[in-house]
């Protein structure tokens, strides 16, 4: 029996006109801002061996992940990343390339989220990774990259920035299970004052722990600097801290001061990235429309150990805020119906292709006679209609 | 910009909520007679309340059309999601618990146990850090009823008093967790609002300790 042959699964749905010009358009604009800075396009297969994606490095739960088997009975994914599978790709293929390698892309990707939520289970990113290079130049050319992107698009972002390195130093010098160490991540990553503060009063007390308790509320602008500096413990620390003030006075030279947020407390589910992490939030979405960060050991699992940075962009999300704000292409008719006559089919053709060889966009009539072509402009919004025959006649429909 | 918008969970929790928020100085009146409308003015307009069902406020917080919500920890262990809980606000308190027939050994035997529950989300992950296979029925109303009719060997729901368990010739098996209102904020928000959220959520905490004092 047929029952869902009229719909589409739960997490999708079909692009109309509209919301279709709105995507291209800002896939169009942010692959020109990536280009321009020396990115290449790439392009990975939609679906991927479920290995590439090792949910303990890739922190994709496996029950996210939409699953198949190929012919072989080898465990298939719908790409639920595109990070990753660039990485495997550079390892693969580009090892004798010279580096850095600077690479972009636009593509979907799945996960299955749980149901009923309005959540897409299906979402187009638009990102670039910057692979085999290290160091503050590299970090830097990604976040201005980012920070380039979405002024073109949504200038009234939000971009937050912190370093996966500063909890991970603190968290080792705890004595604590790593079981305790994810319950710990969580509560920071969700600033679950409460719970952190309950698992802390069971450790005896110590410069990490009292460290770790401030850590979530260590969040704003330059000040957060001065109040982390007594928290951190060694020179890795503070070096650290040093290095996330060198980035934030770099951003401040960009005149980025108003639109950049430290939070020592972003420790982010995506377990791969190692240093930096920065995200990007919009005042009409309540979630992040740009994710990005440093990933120097993700290439080691492919057996091609290099430092590397990168982000994505959510387009659908960046689309629908464009697309309300009137800010994307509207829908337009075409401008002029050509009609042939009886006999003059080809000709109107012709006609037709000659028109919009210069700039119009014109459709031919399929109708027999000259008064359906007439109402059918007119029903579809066009302003002339030129009929071919021994003489060619236009005329302009007026708007009613 | 908009004023902040709070969602609260209509019932116990909003009444806990609105006379904290009256504690720290916002003026109340437009929801504490509120005839039918959902969304009400809270001081003067400098914040917006909406009234919802428990886990209708997670949904509104997690999408970001509320920036803040006051939702019982039970609702966020069932239902997740991804937002900030920053506060907890110390009213609402009960427990999780695995309940069973009086004086019955439950982890005795080895026949796979069925357990009913309002919450299956909880049930299930409390037994799969247990590693104990069984099997989850969800039930809508009273819980109590299944192992009654014999349709369940136990049940997990939340326990306040304990007063209904025993009338029903139940007992606590064995605790899950503890549970209480909690203030959950939205990430964007608490990114692009920091400083009026934190304000807000600092108020909120002191008015808290006070009353406890």
């Amino acid at each position: 029996m047929k029952r869902y042959y009229k719909i589409t699964p739960e997490g999708t749905n079909d692009l109309l006109f509209e919301d279709c010009l709105a995507r291209r358009f800002v896939e169009k604009k942010l692959a020109k801002v990536f280009s321009s800075r020396g990115f290449h396009e790439v392009v990975t297969p939609g679906i991927e061996f479920y290995d590439v994606f090792q949910p303990e490095v890739s922190g994709i739960g496996q029950e996210v992940m939409y699953k198949m088997t190929d012919r072989r009975g080898r465990l298939i994914v719908m790409r639920p990343d595109s990070t990753m599978p660039i990485a495997r790709l550079t390892a693969t293929r580009l090892q004798n390339q010279p580096k850095p390698v600077r690479l972009f892309y636009t593509q979907p990707i799945y996960r299955n989220h749980p149901g009923l939520t309005g959540h897409s289970d299906e979402t187009v990113q638009t990102g670039i990774e910057l692979l085999g290079a290290a160091g503050i130049r590299a970090d830097l050319e990604v976040i201005a990259t980012a920070v380039e992107a979405l002024s073109q698009c949504v200038p009234n972002f939000r971009l937050e920035l912190g370093h996966a390195g500063f909890f991970r130093a603190l968290a080792e010098q705890l004595p604590v299970t790593d079981n305790v160490r994810e319950d710990i991540r969580q509560a920071i990553e969700s600033k679950n004052y409460a719970a952190l503060d309950a698992i802390l009063d069971e450790l005896p007390a110590s410069q990490p722990v009292s460290a770790i308790r401030r850590l979530p509320r260590l969040f704003g602008g330059e000040e957060v600097f001065p109040l982390a500096a007594p928290l951190c413990f060694d020179e890795k620390s503070a070096q650290t801290l040093d290095y996330l003030h060198e980035l934030y006075l770099a951003m401040k030279k960009l005149g980025l001061e108003k639109q950049v947020i430290v939070d020592l407390g972003l420790v982010q589910r995506n377990d791969y990235y190692t240093n930096i992490v920065f995200s990007a939030y919009v005042e009409e979405f309540g979630d992040a429309v740009l994710l990005g960060g440093r990933y120097d050991n993700l290439l080691g699992l492919f057996d091609l150990p290099m430092p590397a940075v990168g982000f994505a962009i959510n387009v659908d999300a960046i689309a629908q805020i464009m697309l309300k704000e009137g800010k994307t292409p509207a829908v337009r008719p075409a401008e002029i119906l050509v009609h042939g006559d009886p006999g003059y089919e080809v000709q109107a053709l012709r006609y037709a292709a000659d028109i919009a060889n210069q700039g119009h966009r014109c459709e031919t009539s399929v109708f027999e006679t000259r008064e359906e072509a007439v109402s059918y402009a007119r029903a579809s919004g066009m302003k002339q209609v030129i009929f071919l025959a021994e003489t060619t006649e236009t005329i302009t429909l007026e708007k009613e | 910009m908009r004023p902040l918008r709070i969602a609260l969970t209509k019932g116990r929790l909003e009444q806990k909520t609105i006379s904290l928020l009256e504690a720290v100085g916002y003026d109340c009146s437009a929801v504490r007679d509120k005839g039918r409308k959902l969304i009400l003015p809270v001081g003067n307009g400098k914040l917006e309340a909406v009234l919802a069902k428990a886990a209708d406020v997670i949904t509104y917080v997690e999408h970001g059309v509320c920036d803040l919500g006051v939702v019982g920890k039970d609702t966020i262990l069932e239902y997740g999601g991804g937002f900030y809980e920053v506060l907890d606000l110390g009213f609402g308190k009960c427990q999780f618990a695995l309940a069973g027939p009086k004086g019955k050994d439950f982890f005795g035997g080895y026949a796979a146990k069925t357990i009913a529950s309002k919450y299956p989300n909880v049930a299930r992950n409390y037994f799969e850090r247990k590693a104990m296979d069984v099997r989850i029925i969800k039930i809508e109303g009273s819980v109590e009823l299944a192992p009654l009719l014999g349709l369940a060997d136990a049940i997990v729901d939340i326990v306040e008093t304990g007063t209904t368990l025993k009338e029903n010739g139940l007992e606590v098996i064995e605790p899950i967790c503890d549970i209480s209102a909690r203030l959950i904020v939205n990430s964007a928000s608490m990114k692009l609002r920091k400083t009026e959220i934190e304000a807000l959520v600092e108020q909120m905490e002191r008015a808290k300790e006070e009353k406890r004092a």
